[in-house]
Parts: C-alpha cells; sequence; structure tokens
C-alpha cells in the first residue's frame, strides 16, 4: 500500500483510570494519501483529538495505553519506532495546530525563536539561518514586516497572528502531513476563514496533507476532499466531502446534517438536535455506540456493524446495519421518533402531577 | 477601476497617509516584559531603599579597599596599649580595635568575605536546587520520588547542629569550605519550588507544542519550561542571599565557621563581643552591617516577588 501517506488501522487507544479503561479511541481506521484533506468530525469527547495525538505518540503513558492496531506513515509503523526516531517525525514529517493559539505559544520566546527551533532540531540551521528562514515564514503565513515582527513576543500578537506563527510553526520544516486539531475554534468568524483560507493555500502550495479535526461541518465543505466521521471513538462513516454531504448513509451523520440550522428555515422554529447524550466510553454499549440515540435501531444493532462499502460506491464506508434509503426503514424511524415524544411528554406530565400533590 | 475613482476621491497626488496599525513604531511602544517589572519595582519605595543600600554596602566592601587608605586590615597601627580600643577619629571611623588595627578595614574585608560566601553559595544552591527540582517535576514517577525524598530527608535533619557537626570535622576555616557546606544546606527550598512550578508548567500547552515540533527533554526543560518559572527562582535567590549571610555568620561567631586568619563579619561580632563594656563599637558595627545587609536583601526580595507576578496590577 504505498499510495498513502497515512495509514491508520485498527486503532486502539484505551485510557486506564480507577473504574476500568475509557476506550478514547476504539478501533479506528483511515488514510490520507499525499495532498489530500481529510476531515474529521464528530462531536465533542468521541476521540478526535486523541487520535490526532495517538498518531503522533503524545498521549502521556501512562495513562493512556495502545490497545492494538497500527498508524503505518510512509509504509512505517509509528508505534514501533523508537522514541528518538519519533522525534524526528514530529515535527520533521508531521507538523501539528493545536486548538488555542493563546496558550499553545511559549510567553518568554520570540515567535522568531519558537519559528526557529524546530528548523534547527531537525534540519540542524544555526541562529542566523533559521531566523532568516523564520522571517520568510511569516511573510508567507501573511504577517506584515515580518523582520521586525520575528523578535516580537507571543503577547504583542492577537489571535487570529498566534494562530498564523502557529500555522509557520507546524510548516517550518515542510512536514508531509499537517494535523490540525480545531485551528479555528478559539478564533471569532472572520479570523477563522481567513485561517482556513491560509491552511489550505499554504498546504496546496507545499503539497502537504491535512488532517482537519473540526466540529464545524461547514469548514470541512469547504475545505476537505475527504471526511471520516467519528462517534463515540468509532469511526461510523467516511466518504468523499461532495458526497457525503448529498448522500449521508450513517443515522448520525445524517443528524449531525440535519441540526446544522439554515437560512432558508423558518425563523423562530426549533433547532433540530440529535436527542440524548454520547455513551460513556468506559463501559460503551456492546453493539454500535450510536443505538441508544438512533431512531432507526433495530434487534441486530446490539452487534456491532462492520465498516463497509455502501453498496454502488466504491469510496463510501459506513458502518451500520440499515439502509438509511429505504423508504419502510425511514417509516419505522419516524414512527420511533414519535413513539419517544409521547413517553417523554407523559413523562414530564405525570411529573407535574406529582410536584404538584406534593407541594397542595 | 481604481478603488479611489470609485470613492470619488480626486486624485491630486497628495502624499497617502498609511495604515497606522501595521507600522511597527506603535507595536514598539508597548514596554517590553523586562520594562514593565522594572517600573513595578521602581514603584516599591522600600524595595528601592534596599537596593540603594545594597549597591551602597558592595562599593564600600569591594571598591572602598582600592581607593580609601582603609585596606591594611590586620595591620597593627596603634602599638600603644593604652590607645587601643580607640574610639572614632578621622584617622579611623570606626575605631581600632584591641589590638590597635583599623576597625573599618576589618569590616571592608570582613563583608568581602561575608557577602562573597553569601553569594557564591547561593548560585551553588540555586544551581544544584533547580537541577534537582527540574528533574523531579518534570520526570516524575519514581525519579520524583526518589530526589523529593532525599530532599526530605536533609530537611529532616536538625540544621545548625548538623552545621556544626559537620563544619568541625569537614572544614579548614576556609571561605571555600564555610561556602561548600553552606550551599549544600541552601538547595532544597529552591528544589521543593522548582519542582512545583514544573509540575504545573510541564502541562501547559506550549510544552505539548514543543513536543510536537521534536523537542528534547532537556531542550523542553531549559528552554521552554525553565525561563517561565523564572520569577519565583529569582525571588528564593534572593531570600537565600540573606539566610547565607546569617548562617555564616553564626558559624563564625561559634568558631566553627571562618577561621583567622580569614576574618568575616562573625568573627568580627565574636572578637568584638568580649569588649562589649569597654568600646561597644567593635561588636556594633559588624551586627549593623549584618542586620542592614539581611533587612535590604529581604525588601529587595520583596520588591523582586511583587514585580515578578504576573497578577499583580497596576495601579
Amino acid at each position: 500500500m504505498g499510495e498513502n501517506l497515512l495509514e491508520v488501522q485498527d486503532l486502539k487507544l484505551y485510557f486506564k483510570v480507577k473504574a476500568g479503561k475509557v476506550r478514547a479511541v476504539d478501533g479506528v481506521s483511515f488514510t490520507i494519501k499525499p495532498g489530500e484533506k481529510l476531515g474529521v468530525v464528530g462531536e465533542s469527547g468521541c476521540g478526535k483529538s486523541v487520535t490526532a495525538l495517538s498518531i503522533m505518540r503524545l498521549i502521556p503513558q501512562p495513562p493512556g495505553e495502545y490497545a492494538g492496531g497500527s498508524v503505518l506513515f510512509e509504509d512505517q509503523d509509528l508505534l514501533d519506532v523508537p522514541e528518538s526516531a519519533m522525534r524526528k517525525i514530529r515535527g520533521g514529517q508531521i507538523g501539528m495546530i493545536f486548538q488555542d493559539p493563546m496558550t499553545c505559544l511559549n510567553p518568554t520566546m520570540t515567535v522568531g525563536k519558537q519559528i526557529g527551533e524546530g528548523l534547527r532540531i531537525h534540519l540542524k540551521l544555526s541562529g542566523d539561518q533559521a531566523l532568516k528562514r523564520a522571517i520568510a515564514l511569516l511573510e508567507q503565513v501573511g504577517i506584515p514586516d515580518a523582520a521586525t515582527r520575528v523578535n516580537s513576543y507571543p503577547h504583542q500578537f492577537s489571535g487570529g497572528m498566534r494562530q498564523r506563527v502557529m500555522i509557520a510553526i507546524a510548516l517550518a520544516c515542510n512536514p508531509k502531513l499537517l494535523i490540525a486539531d480545531e485551528p479555528t475554534t478559539a478564533l471569532d468568524v472572520t479570523v477563522q476563514a481567513q485561517i482556513l483560507e491560509l491552511i489550505n493555500g499554504v498546504c496546496s502550495e507545499f503539497g502537504t496533507a491535512v488532517m482537519l479535526i473540526t466540529h464545524d461541518l461547514g469548514v470541512v465543505a469547504g475545505m476537505t476532499d475527504r471526511v471520516v466521521v467519528m462517534y463515540a471513538g468509532k469511526v461510523v462513516e467516511t466518504a468523499p466531502t461532495g458526497e457525503l454531504f448529498a448522500n449521508p448513509r450513517h443515522p448520525y451523520t445524517l443528524g449531525l446534517l440535519a441540526s446544522v440550522p439554515r437560512l432558508d428555515e423558518k425563523r423562530h422554529s426549533e433547532l433540530r438536535t440529535i436527542e440524548g447524550a454520547p455513551p460513556d466510553l468506559l463501559s460503551p454499549p456492546p453493539g454500535c455506540p450510536f443505538m441508544p440515540r438512533c431512531a432507526f435501531a433495530r434487534a441486530i444493532c446490539r452487534t456491532m456493524p462492520p465498516l463497509e462499502l455502501v453498496a454502488g460506491n466504491s469510496s463510501h464506508l459506513k458502518a451500520c446495519w440499515v439502509n438509511v434509503t429505504d423508504p419502510n426503514e425511514q417509516a419505522y424511524a419516524d414512527r420511533r421518533r414519535k413513539a419517544r415524544l409521547e413517553a417523554t411528554q407523559v413523562a414530564i406530565s405525570t411529573s407535574a402531577d406529582v410536584t404538584l400533590q406534593q407541594t397542595s | 477601476m481604481d478603488i479611489s475613482e470609485r470613492l470619488n476621491v480626486p486624485s491630486t497626488g497628495e502624499e497617502i497617509e498609511p495604515f497606522l496599525e501595521v507600522t511597527p513604531q506603535l507595536v514598539q511602544q508597548r514596554r517590553s516584559q523586562g520594562r514593565i517589572i522594572f517600573d513595578r519595582f521602581i514603584r516599591n519605595r522600600a524595595a528601592i531603599v534596599g537596593a540603594i543600600f545594597l549597591i551602597l554596602l558592595f562599593l564600600f566592601c569591594f571598591v572602598g579597599p582600592l581607593v580609601t587608605t582603609h585596606n591594611q586590615p590586620d595591620q597593627i597601627h596603634v602599638t600603644d596599649v593604652a590607645q587601643t580600643l580607640a574610639g572614632p577619629s578621622w584617622q579611623f571611623p570606626f575605631g581600632t580595635d584591641d589590638t590597635g588595627r583599623d576597625m573599618m578595614a576589618r569590616a571592608m574585608a570582613g563583608g568581602q568575605v561575608s557577602l562573597l560566601i553569601a553569594l557564591i553559595s547561593m548560585f551553588m544552591a540555586v544551581i544544584v536546587g533547580v537541577s534537582i527540582g527540574a528533574f523531579a517535576g518534570f520526570y516524575g514517577g519514581i525519579i520524583d520520588t526518589l530526589l523529593m525524598r532525599f530532599t526530605d530527608v536533609i530537611l529532616s535533619v536538625p540544621l545548625y547542629l548538623l552545621l556544626f557537626v559537620l563544619s568541625a570535622s569537614f572544614t579548614d576555616g576556609s571561605p571555600k569550605s564555610v561556602i561548600l557546606l553552606i550551599s549544600f544546606f541552601g538547595w532544597q527550598y529552591a528544589a521543593r519550588l522548582v519542582r512545583g512550578e514544573f509540575l504545573s508548567l510541564r502541562e501547559r500547552e506550549y510544552v505539548l507544542a514543543a513536543r510536537t515540533i521534536g523537542a528534547k527533554g532537556f531542550r523542553i526543560m531549559f528552554r521552554h519550561i525553565l525561563p517561565n518559572a523564572a520569577g519565583p527562582i529569582i525571588v528564593n535567590a534572593t531570600l537565600l542571599i540573606g539566610v547565607n549571610i546569617i548562617l555564616e555568620s553564626v558559624m563564625s561567631y561559634f568558631g566553627f565557621g571562618i577561621k583567622p586568619p580569614n576574618s568575616s563579619w562573625g568573627t568580627l561580632v565574636s572578637d568584638g563581643q568580649g569588649f562589649f563594656d569597654v568600646d561597644p563599637l567593635l561588636l556594633m558595627v559588624p551586627a549593623l552591617l549584618i542586620f542592614f545587609t539581611v533587612l535590604s536583601v529581604n525588601l529587595v526580595g520583596d520588591g523582586l516577588r511583587d514585580a515578578l507576578d504576573p497578577y499583580m496590577t497596576e495601579r
């Protein structure tokens, strides 16, 4: 499989806690081709960030623990290489951007030193050369007057500019893969667009592959080639971006897409949500993790469905027993939703009665 | 179409006013971190008084012997027994001691020894303490346990007792041996402090970010974490100078520290004690010097603590 830059196979990372094992990443598989832009979406706590950090082997062990699987980066299993080789890959081959640029820059070092640090570690540049390259990189990420700003400290920069600096640090050694862990979450909307534009532009220019972790479907739609949808530490669906938005096949993806507010919706209508909360990863349900919240759920969902190709499409995979496009299944789902709604209403009215009786 | 045409601005060839945000001058007007700390320190009167006293004291002890005639502490100036223990005069501002030696010269020479011992043993203690604390806090686990229990063991020994026992058997009364001994008992608090700082700072996101660019443990410890822990370390080091001066004086006073032919403020106090009835100046001069030095060091330390505290709000 030489065509893939990164190939994550059945990766399992558990956190050992007193009460047992938290299955933060539970059998995740996906691939990234050179230069490809992959989006990873899912709600909070579904294992997106842990997946990214476990690829970099930056989860502290203990409490983290690799329970199986492999991370092939250029046909080399990153879970097997010694720590010294891993350090060469971090920053040199794989760069990473974090969510909050306010806390990710060292307040006691100038930005130039921080950008140059990777260059000095990996390319063994001298201080002068590193500084020159840092100025060039700052210009490339769109910071005006880079030659003066290179000697500034992070506190003299705004949030958007700091994220630009982070991008410059991550791309300093021209890595083959950039992992961006929610790079725009801490920024305001106008800056978000600029930063995404920048990541997109710079990575296209350098031919860097991108793994973009986000919970913002708009970001995914605008920027990625392919999307992986994660839920409770598992991949539930993966498809080319256009295909996923046009033809979602997993009930969870359907729910995610339906809960995006739309401009053409009637004003003051209730926003749609996915009912319930994600399962406790300490003791996930035995079958499909989405089953407790899924309208399409059936008895068969008590066993975990495999991640399989959707019929008639060679690049669209889903992990679901149900064919959500089947009208019969949709009718069944509607019936279940209605029954649930009625049940909640009954529960609310009886509890109101009980409280009334108690107070009187 | 040009933007200026669209906005109907007549293009008169007038010089364009540059946008203010992007000019570097505006950014440079902000005070640097060091400047902010310095300004805060300056505003603390007590700390400034302490700092000025310390500067004058250093000039007195180290430059004084070079520019004045009080540079022969061991020379017996007054041979007439009746004239020894003289009071202050123009020739001997601090008087003379029981053997007719110049007290001013002796105070300067003793100050050199006392201050050097305090400073050097402070540096050694801080270096040892920072290294031990950094390793313990950064690596944690078994390394942390071993290093910190070792620290606790040394801390649990009665300080003066062991100091006297050790100095009686190991030191030869030279400043070097006293420095070694004092620094051996000074690093524990620095180690604990640095360990605590490292424990909290290693969880910061910029440390994780440094890992993602492939930085090694040493680089992260000393380039990324240590500068962020500098404030508390500096304060601790300053206060340690005062502690060391007192330790040295106590040791020398009891005859365990500096021994003749060397002299320090501690030995001067010890020597002058016997003549308190006849000439209190012999005791008061070194004792007051010790007192004001330690007081000033502590004032400066407190001032630095406030100046380096990032949560201090400026009024």
